[in-house]
């Protein structure tokens, strides 16, 4: 057995470790657990936490076309150790920053003493962008402005723990550390237990008391998640949270402002919203005041919350705070505020603004970290001495030009803590972010926070972006800790009943066209197997049959010209345009595109999905990502079993949802998205593979195609065991209810899933547009005749052709009416007058 | 004087605006040298919410929200103002000097003077360029009186500066401005604040109304006056004085006031967020500005 053993390293100080190399007593059990447990044993457990937390869709910069395994949230199993009695200390510190930052966040939109009495030079806050002047006035309800408050901590080799940045905007990772912690306490059980770690989840009970108490409306108060959308690195904790927490996770076009409220636009109206947690940065959130161009905000928000009607967390303009140059200027102001120096300093922090500073930089800019002092401009912070020749004339010219945009500070050597790495116990240099809320008096600290390690011994940047690991903090209780009262358990809290009535009305528009895409790319797929079979098939088929099966296909998915009207030389060289039909995402209407559309749609209606959704959603993606390396063989190599997976991964989505989706009214948009899509399709199908008269061998061969393409052959021979006949075949794939892929199984269950939906009172026995339409369809195929329908005129079945044609209009129609009045069709906005710049 | 100034701005949309949100600067403030007695203000289509806040200058911000779909907008605002000469008690070539000036913004503790460090820095559209600073430097010699710099350099850009409405847009940089030499009264402004900033002089930008006397023998055409926007400078130990390089003068009592800032965009009289309305909408305003 290779032997498992973390040894401390000449050079590095080690957090698991004392100065003369013995393992500290808190790090002793870890250290002994993990050697009894072996390399191999631990790095099954590693592989069993990175899959379930791909299960749970922990992402980090989530949806991209090809969404690659290096996307996913990478947890390192070995824990960050820290005992109650240091944390006792780290924790007062932080309570104390806390509410320093919260008087200084009065002071800047109120009087601004400290300008007037000089403590900070003007230029250190009214040149920074993030002041938003917009914003002068404006509080919160209670005795706290800041809400939330996060900051990273590291810890330098002389044991001095000191703050690098404080993130005071939308401070992001509270979720990502609880999910961390779930994963531990699945994968290492025991090791969790017997370490009697402190709970998180009193953290997020705080959090949740806090943001409903800020309503003004406490009587049903609503709070929303507000995330810029699935394109956000971190949606997959604004989805977790609000999912934990309880509240609507919405987009900015969920939210509109009227008659100085704001609302969120859900299936039975609008529905007034009290409270906003925010995960927009705040210049964006109100294109009105603040800036112009920004399409993630709410135009007149800023006015709702002047007036007091609705309250933002954190407050608009708290972006401020993270203003690195104040750094510099916080033990003046923490002597001004509280009347003492913090107990926890910062980093020492030199603004290049000031002469005498830029004096002391600027002979050795190598030594130092120099960083611009506003986030989320391109220009990202460097260690001089690490960068090229290059690089460094080009980020050194921008420091000369304007040197009051940056701050330096010194390259901390930080403590190293031990971390799994190629299947061996290796010292990564590590950072500690922290989570504060603000509770009734003071501040709540989440006991730990979420560490993470760089990917090097001597990795200097150590953030998500450059691939670093997360860790799970544990503070380890002296005493056994007492269980949270009831309903304290990381247990997510479920949403109200009213609640699910009242979904923004964009989720449900993407759970109707996540069914209906689901739908068509099932369908597709199914054909193109039957397709790839018959076209290899023992017995050669006739042109004719071959002609009209792969124009069927082109029908389909709309890939015109494809395979209509051809030439011969393409019909008998079909591949590359099948394959193509597969797996080319660029053209609109393939496999591929309609399984894209789907996972789009699936995204941003994640928070509605159980866990076991999005592993089959997950599946998909995968057998997606598959789909160019199984299908290289093209049409020789039996490309049919390279759609398998994706066929049974659909298979199982849609039985979850029959299964395991609340029968709620998104769950009825999804239906009424597959029934509908389900009859477009089946008729379809039957349009252009019966419809056309051709020779017996050949309709044969053809109705054959399409009862193996719904799926209904075994059944159609256990019951007619004889030959392929048009009126028995259409009688089972159109007319018979007891078999669930036919058509008028369709529309029965489209009827009751319409008649189910929410209605105004005054007109509930009305039939509605969509209703109407549904039921005139169904009617359509109820009195059909077989005789009438298989009779032939001039070489088509022209009354069959007829009656398909109708259905599908009518199919729109449905879809257009429940469109209009369930869906939200926003206008896109525009400046009255435009600046580009903004604030 | 006694003004009754009546301000029309209207929308002319070739698409039906659904609903719109709009910020506007159109309610003249109250200054030392200024008082705004009444603002009627009325909007075509009805607004469904109104409200009126001081905003961070000080202006009054007017905001209101129509719900209704509508293809035009007329916003009309009527305002009763009395205004008087501006004061300051020194005369222009006798009061604190460049070098003095500097001296006292770099050092100088009180909160006046830390406060008007604000206006030192570049807003967004308006950028202290070497350029400008090279135009200006030769007029503000260290012992000669700053007030009397800054009207040197007022009329200089009136000289050398031609008025022009056809030449620029809102969105014209003033590299482009100082290199044609024309521009209307806005491109003015935000030159000479441009100017003083370089040269290390906190300015403003201050937008409002400018009263026109008619020829000798004619009627005054209603209508015919416009909005106007002009510079107050920061001048240690004498305050803010405002000069209108457009006028080549002091503001006096025919400026009215409406709204300072540090440039355009923190005063612009309408803005907002329409949904809907298509491209390019017409904008038509005008302006009566009447003795009462």
């Amino acid at each position: 057995m290779v032997e498992f053993i973390y040894k401390p390293r000449p050079n590095l100080v080690d957090e698991a470790f004392d100065a003369d190399g013995k393992a500290k007593p808190h790090w002793q059990y870890l250290l002994d657990s993990l050697s009894a447990m072996g390399a191999d044993a631990f790095a099954d457990r590693q592989n069993k936490a990175q899959r379930i937390l791909r299960d749970d869709g922990a992402t980090y910069n989530i949806y991209s076309e090809q969404n690659t395994p290096d996307h996913a949230w990478k947890l390192d199993l070995v824990p960050s150790l820290i005992t109650s009695e240091d944390w006792g200390k780290i924790e007062g510190g932080l309570l104390e920053r806390s509410e320093l930052f919260n008087l200084f966040l009065k002071d800047i939109y109120g009087s601004r003493d400290l300008i007037r009495t000089g403590v900070i030079p003007p230029e250190a806050l009214f040149l920074h962008r993030g002041f938003l002047r917009p914003c002068q006035g404006v509080s919160v309800p209670g005795e706290h402005q800041l809400l939330l408050h996060s900051v990273d901590l590291v810890r330098a080799t002389d044991g001095k723990l000191s703050v690098l940045t404080d993130r005071t905007q939308s401070p992001s990772g509270a979720g990502y550390a609880l999910e961390n912690r779930t994963v531990m306490s699945r994968v290492l059980p025991s090791m969790f237990r017997d370490s009697h770690v402190h709970r998180l989840a009193q953290f997020f009970q705080k959090l949740r008391t806090k943001l409903t108490s800020l309503s003004i409306n406490q009587d049903q108060p609503r709070v929303v998640v507000l995330t810029p959308g699935t394109h956000n690195e971190a949606y997959f904790e604004h989805a977790y949270l609000a999912n934990y927490l309880g509240f609507h996770l919405v987009q900015s076009g969920d939210l509109i402002v009227r008659n100085g409220h704001v609302w969120m636009k859900s299936l039975d109206g609008l529905s007034r919203v009290d409270v906003i947690l925010r995960r927009v940065d705040d210049s964006y959130c109100d294109p009105v005041e603040l800036r112009g161009d920004s399409q993630l905000g709410v135009p007149n928000l800023l006015e709702v919350v002047r007036a007091g009607r609705v309250v933002i967390a954190n407050p608009l303009g708290s972006g401020i705070l993270e203003n690195p140059i104040f750094l510099k200027y916080l033990p003046a102001i923490s002597q001004a505020l509280l009347g003492r120096e913090l107990r926890l300093p910062s980093v020492a922090t030199y603004w290049l603004g000031d002469d005498h500073d830029y004096s002391k930089i600027k002979h050795s800019f190598d030594d130092w970290v120099i960083k611009p002092i506003y986030r989320g401009d391109m220009q990202k912070s460097a260690l001089v001495s690490q960068l090229s020749k290059a690089e460094r004339t080009e980020f050194l010219a921008k420091v000369q030009a304007k040197p009051e945009l940056f701050v330096a500070q010194p390259a901390i050597n930080t403590t190293h803590l031990p971390s799994f790495s190629g299947g061996q116990l290796v010292p990564r240099p590590a950072i500690m972010r922290s989570f504060s809320v603000a509770t009734e008096k003071s501040y709540t600290v989440m006991p730990g926070g979420l560490t993470r390690v760089g990917t090097g011994e001597r990795a200097f940047v150590i953030s998500n972006q450059a691939g670093a690991f997360s860790k799970d903090t544990w503070v380890i209780a002296s005493e056994p800790e007492r269980i949270a009262s009831a309903g304290g358990g990381e247990q997510p809290t479920p949403m109200r009943e009213a609640d699910l009535i009242s979904l923004p009305s964009r989720v449900v528009e993407n759970l109707f066209w996540m069914g209906r895409y689901a739908e068509r790319a099932e369908a597709l797929l199914r054909l193109l197997r039957t397709v790839f079979v018959l076209l290899n098939g023992e017995e050669p088929i006739s042109m004719v049959c071959r002609r009209q099966l792969l124009t069927c296909v082109t029908e389909m998915t709309s890939m015109l010209p494809g395979f209509k009207d051809a030439p011969a030389a393409l019909i008998n060289n079909p591949g590359d345009e099948l394959i193509a039909a597969v797996a080319d995402g660029a053209r609109m209407g393939s496999v591929r595109s309609n399984l894209n559309a789907m996972l789009y749609c699936s995204d941003e209606s994640k928070e509605l999905l159980s866990s076991d959704t999005l592993r089959v959603i997950n599946d998909i993606r995968d057998a997606l990502y598959a789909l160019d390396s199984d299908l290289a063989g093209g049409l020789a190599s039996a490309p049919e079993e390279a759609l398998d997976p994706l066929v049974t991964a659909l298979m199982a989505l849609s039985g979850l949802s029959q299964e395991s989706m609340l029968r709620g009214v998104g769950w009825r948009f999804m239906q009424i998205g597959r029934r509908l899509e389900r009859t477009v399709q089946t008729a379809a199908i039957i349009d252009n593979l019966i419809v056309l008269e051709v020779g017996e061998q050949d309709q044969s061969t053809l109705i054959q195609a399409l009862l193996q393409t719904l799926e209904n052959l075994i059944s159609y021979r256990r019951r007619y065991r004889a030959r392929m006949g048009v009126q028995s075949s259409l009688d089972l794939v159109m007319l018979d209810t007891s078999n669930p892929r036919s058509l008028l199984f369709q529309l029965e269950e489209l009827g009751k899933h319409l008649r189910a939906l929410p209605k105004v009172p005054e007109t509930r026995h009305e039939l509605a547009l969509e209703e109407r339409a549904a039921l005139e369809a169904e009617t359509l195929i109820k009195l059909s005749l077989l005789k009438e329908l298989s009779s032939r005129d001039d070489g088509q079945r022209k009354i069959l052709k007829q009656n398909l044609e109708q259905l599908t209009e009518l199919m729109a129609a449905v879809s257009s009416h429940v469109s209009d009045k369930y869906f939200d069709h926003k206008n896109s906005s525009q400046q009255l007058v435009r600046n580009a710049i903004g604030e | 004087m006694l003004y009754r100034i009546c301000h029309i701005t209207e929308y002319l949309y070739n698409a039906p605006v659904s609903h719109c949100y709009n910020l506007a600067h159109i309610i003249p403030r109250t200054s030392h040298r200024q008082k705004c007695i009444s603002t009627d203000i009325s909007i075509n289509p009805t607004a469904s919410f109104k409200s009126i806040r001081d905003d961070y200058f000080g202006n009054r911000a007017y905001h209101f929200e129509i719900q209704r779909s509508h293809k035009k907008l007329v916003l009309t605002a009527t305002s009763k103002v009395e205004t008087r000469e501006q004061f300051f008690d020194a005369k222009l070539d006798a009061g604190t000097t460049c070098a003095d000036a500097w001296q006292l913004l770099n050092y100088a503790k009180e909160a006046e003077f830390l406060l008007a460090r604000e206006f030192l820095l570049d807003s967004s559209m308006v950028k202290a360029l070497p350029a400008l600073r090279a135009y200006a430097e030769p007029l503000f010699a260290p012992e000669k009186p700053l007030l009397q710099a800054v009207m040197d350099l007022t009329k200089l850009i009136y000289k050398e500066f031609k008025y022009s409405p056809e030449s620029t847009t809102i969105a014209t940089p003033l590299e482009e401005v100082l290199a044609t030499k024309r521009g209307v009264c806005q491109d003015f402004a935000h030159l000479q604040i441009a100017c003083l900033r370089a040269m290390g002089i906190p300015a403003k930008y201050v937008s409002g109304y400018i009263e026109t006397l008619p020829a000798p023998g004619q009627v005054k055409l209603v209508g015919s006056d416009a909005s106007h926007a002009w510079v107050s400078a920061f001048c240690p130990g004498q305050g803010w004085v405002e000069f209108d390089p457009t006028n080549n003068c002091i503001a006096a009592e025919q400026h009215i006031l409406t709204a300072w800032g540090r440039d355009y965009f923190d005063v612009t009289p309408l803005k907002g967020v329409i949904f809907g309305g298509g491209d390019s909408p017409i904008l038509n305003v005008s302006v009566d500005v009447a003795r009462v």
